[in-house]
């Protein structure tokens, strides 16, 4: 397995297929942790209206019933909520849900329930000695932005953007590119350059191919009369059709 | 290779993509019909080969994300592999928590060490000096718990109040466990301190109490419940060890390794620690303050006790026959 040099991870299938997933960073997650926390404050002073509804009347006896009754709720959010979203709805609590963030275990399969009570366990440690100090400390140094939590449990947080298969760019740039010419003259530094390129982009992550295609396919795209097409395409057709076979 | 191949090939496979979308869309995998499940590994198969195919052909990065996408949604729906139960609960009680606590004898005699030396040099002296237990608690918490058991508790609580106070055990108790448990992440470190200040603490509010003159009430109100309780601490704090432990002596592992071995054994003790706890907050909620004569709580605390112990110490050891089997063999 090639280690990416960003936050990508990528996994083998028993198909021996590679596919990758996009890790999460802290921004991310500190963000769905906020709307967990309002999640779980609401469910709170649910339950304390709802408490509060049904019981009738307020003697010494029946607050003390409350009080308990709260203090349950309270510690089974704070416990508990985690694990049950873990479990319920594969890896996603609702705020994570809200930013397409998803627990998995290291190796792509979903989250079992011993992972998620290890995982949520400690996040006891996570939030030492504030604001998950202990837990960002531990992502910022890990290249798969771990904290404590999934050190110990062998998950980690992946990004799944809902992603669209695009009619328009598919069909337009494929029949741009065809306008290129079958043997493409281009100098010998060009083609070098070109070789070079492609060489290296298994090491290189897509984000970062993409950035350095885009500093030179203008060039070309100007050259050819092409308006709009992917960069990173238009180099990889380039060198496949200027190298001679 | 021309370009128009990714064209065509998108476009031909196009159809099989979507309809894999979108029978991984709605209702899980499980809960379908069958020929769907097979239809869904077929076509999983099919768009792992599709992807291989898209990069070699050079397909859009675009395309290669969708197909990225989709090849992992497929991927975790059909690899899940059941582990959403955790384990038997009747074999994990009556075997697993005792001998994942035995086999980490060690590590719970240091924690023993840790919680009772710092306890009972916390009770002696608070009994002893009239200046030490301020030192270690704010005096209101500790006039607040003088109040308390001035009275004989046990006549005082109504059924309410005994419901407020479970919450609250349940609520403060399984806490500390859970706390003392998580920061041995830190080479132990954290479950080290945790054990000590809380043996400090619990001893320094008992030596306040009884010097104050409220000893036979405090004494015969957590008898009960009491051992459970503090023992559940002691163990979770051993747990966090030896997570620490196995940080920082890896036995030729690499340090992830060496953690993850021992992984299932601290949730095995954790999980046992929190079951004891929700027992002990149940009896200190609902027995403890029962009317019930000073005699008979302290029978009922030492036979809890001895159950415990005799539970940690003997459940799930391989009966003389098993032993000897396992010998020869």
């Amino acid at each position: 397995m090639q280690t990416a040099l960003d936050t990508t991870l990528e996994l083998e299938t028993p198909e021996h297929i590679a596919f990758r997933y996009q890790l999460a960073g802290p921004a991310r997650r500190a963000a769905a942790y906020v709307v967990d926390l309002i999640v779980r404050g609401a469910i709170l002073l649910l339950t304390a209206l709802v408490i509060l509804a049904t019981s009738s009347v307020a003697t010494a006896d029946f607050a003390g019933f409350e009080t308990g009754a709260m203090l349950l709720v309270f510690f089974a959010l704070e416990w508990g909520y985690f694990v049950t979203f873990d479990v319920l709805s594969d890896g996603a609590s609702p705020g994570k849900k809200a930013f397409q963030l998803r627990v998995i275990h290291q190796d792509g399969r979903p989250i079992t329930l011993a992972d998620s009570i290890l995982r949520n366990l400690l996040r006891a440690a996570d939030l030492l000695p504030m604001f998950y100090a202990v837990g960002v400390l531990s992502m910022m140094f890990d290249k798969k932005f771990r904290r404590l939590g999934d050190f110990v449990a062998q998950t980690v947080v992946i990004y799944e953007p809902v992603s669209k298969l695009g009619n328009r760019q598919e069909a337009g740039e494929g029949s741009e590119i065809l306008g290129l010419p079958a043997r493409p003259s281009l100098s010998v530094e060009e083609r070098n350059a070109l070789a070079l390129f492609y060489r290296r982009l298994p090491y290189i992550s897509q984000a970062r191919a993409l950035e350095l295609a885009d500093l030179v396919a203008p060039v070309f795209m100007e050259r050819f009369g092409l308006k709009k097409t992917d960069p990173l395409n238009l180099l990889i057709t380039l060198y496949r059709r200027s190298s001679p076979r | 290779m021309s370009e128009s191949a990714v064209d065509k090939f998108v476009a031909k496979r196009r159809p099989t993509w979507e309809e894999l979308s979108k029978l991984l869309g709605g209702k899980k995998l499980k809960s379908r019909p069958p020929r769907e499940i097979s239809r869904v590994f077929e076509l999983y198969r099919e768009v792992c080969t599709d992807l291989v195919r898209a990069s070699r052909l050079g397909a859009a990065p675009a395309t290669l994300a969708y197909l990225d996408a989709l090849v992992s949604r497929a991927h975790s729906q059909l690899y899940s592999g059941g582990g959403k139960r955790l384990f038997r609960w009747g074999r994990f009680l009556r075997e697993a928590f005792p001998r994942a606590l035995r086999e980490n004898a060690r590590l719970f005699w240091i924690a023993n060490v840790l919680f009772w030396l710092p306890f009972s040099v916390a009770l002696w002296r608070s009994i002893e000096s009239s200046t030490f237990s301020a030192r270690v608690l704010p005096i209101e918490m500790l006039e607040a718990m003088t109040q308390a058991y001035k009275g004989n508790l046990s006549d005082g609580r109504t059924a309410g109040s005994n419901a407020a106070m479970a919450g609250f055990y349940v609520f403060n108790n399984v806490g500390i466990a859970f706390r003392c448990f998580a920061t041995g992440i830190l080479f132990g470190l954290g479950s080290a301190f945790f054990l000590v200040y809380n043996g400090l603490v619990t001893g320094a509010v008992v030596g306040h109490v009884v010097r104050m003159g409220g000893g036979p009430n405090i004494l015969t109100f957590v008898c009960g419940h009491a051992p459970l309780e503090l023992f559940a601490i002691v163990i979770s704090g051993a747990a966090g060890l030896q997570m620490g432990r196995s940080l920082a002596i890896t036995d030729g592992r690499t340090r992830l390794g060496s953690l993850w071995a021992v992984r299932e054994k601290i949730l095995v003790q954790i999980l046992g620690a929190a079951v004891m706890l929700l027992l002990a907050a149940a009896i200190e909620g609902f027995w403890s303050p029962s009317p019930a004569p000073a005699e008979v709580k302290w029978a009922v605390g030492g036979l809890m006790m001895l159950l415990v112990g005799m539970y940690l110490a003997f459940a799930g050891r391989p009966s003389s026959a098993n032993r000897e089997r396992g010998a020869s063999g």
